[in-house]
């Protein structure tokens, strides 16, 4: 019991830590396309983890069909996050480059958009 | 001014949190809000409508002119953005032009004559830099918007058991179609569900929730005092009620989905409906 509530807690810690790392790579990266990539990506990996601690939590506190149940839903809500956030990702890309907007390098840094 | 507005923040911010300690605790049974209403719902909601989630029938029964007036609220949004945004489409004689958008060449149309559709190969040759519009938002949106529609109904016929109900499953079934005109152009929606459908559906949505009053009052009973509408529906009073519940939600999705997708046709087309995003 110890060791899965701990587990919990980790799993919540290590989403936490992912959704501010998101953030201040919106904040710092220097152009668009990397701060898109750091806002998607973090933000995917910290859904993993607290969705995974939910989970988790509704087994060990629900050890039945209705827990099993809810779990289950919450497995369906980490697909469809799964499908939806990197397409949303990409259509932003996709605007970006028809608009368009240069992916940073060192060579053209004050050409950024 | 910079710190006049930081310290206006601080000294708001202070004066909720110092005020914070005299708001009732959560849930004490003590506070006014639990006092004189609240114990009322709570005790007969079940028994006068047999339906167990408590919020639709607030809503939709203890408290449905308040409701009946959000949508018609909702209604009047609509038809604000209908007259302010709305260009008269007028009929040209002679040639029109037609602005391509995926290329940005325009077309001159002979009178009479039709444009091809947005997307097919005609318009290929013209600009080969060109390329199609995205396959994956396409074919992600396609595999979304049916389930997403599907669960739309679910929330709405599942609104007496769990959170849910009109309002929620007119918006997400609005959103399919602004999805629809988001990943494919605006024309596809249109022509899906033109304009014309858009005011009808918004106009029967209240029409069907003042109607179910109005009935009700033509019966002898009150305004929306759903019982006396048991014979129609073929039970007694109690599940007249619930019955009723879900009429009036009904009507209430069929409103807010048609205004959603009005209110998005002329907003992003600038009241033309011809190109738009």
């Amino acid at each position: 019991m110890l060791f899965v509530n701990t587990l919990i807690a980790l799993l919540l810690l290590a989403g936490c830590l992912f959704l501010v790392g998101g953030a201040v790579g919106i904040l710092r990266m220097p152009d668009f396309y990397t701060r898109l990539h750091a806002a998607s990506l973090l933000d995917t990996t910290a859904l993993i983890c607290l969705l995974g601690a939910a989970i988790l939590y509704v087994l060990t506190q629900h050890p039945d069909l209705n827990g099993v149940i809810t779990s289950l839903k919450i497995i369906l809500i980490a697909v469809f996050v799964f499908i939806t956030s990197p397409t949303a990702t990409h259509a932003i890309v996709d605007a970006g480059m028809r608009a368009g907007g240069k992916p940073w390098t060192r060579k053209n840094e004050e050409k950024q958009i | 001014m910079k710190k006049l507005a930081l310290i206006l923040c601080l000294f708001a911010g202070g004066l909720l949190l110092v005020n914070a300690h005299h708001l009732p605790m959560w849930g004490d049974p003590a506070s006014p809000a639990s006092l004189h209403v609240s114990p009322f719902y709570i005790e007969n909601a079940y028994e006068h409508t047999q339906a167990p989630n408590m919020v639709a029938v607030v809503l939709a029964d203890y408290r449905s002119y308040d409701t009946m007036f959000e949508a018609a609220v909702v209604l009047t949004a609509g038809l604000a953005c209908f007259f302010l945004l709305r260009t008269k489409g007028r009929k040209q004689i002679g040639p029109q032009y037609y602005r391509h958008i995926p290329t940005g060449v325009t077309l001159r149309i002979e009178e009479g004559g039709k444009l091809p559709p947005e997307d097919s190969k005609v318009f290929r040759p013209i600009d080969t830099l060109w390329t199609p519009f995205d396959p994956i938002i396409r074919t992600t949106c396609r595999c979304l918007i049916p389930f997403l529609q599907i669960y739309s109904l679910y929330v709405l016929a599942h609104g007496h058991y769990s959170p849910g109900g009109g309002f929620q499953a007119g918006v997400v079934l609005g959103a399919t179609i602004i999805l629809l005109a988001i990943s494919r152009n605006l024309k596809t929606a249109i022509h899906r569900m033109n304009e014309r459908v858009t005011a009808l559906f918004s106009i029967i949505g209240v029409a069907i929730f003042a109607g179910t009053g109005t009935l009700c009052l033509l019966l002898g009973m009150d305004f929306l005092n759903y019982d006396i509408l048991a014979p129609f529906l073929l039970s007694d009073t109690v599940m007249a009620r619930s019955h009723s519940i879900l009429i009036v939600e009904i009507g209430v999705t069929m409103a807010v989905m048609a205004v959603m997708v009005w209110i998005y046709y002329n907003l992003s087309s600038a009241g033309q409906q011809d190109e738009g995003l």
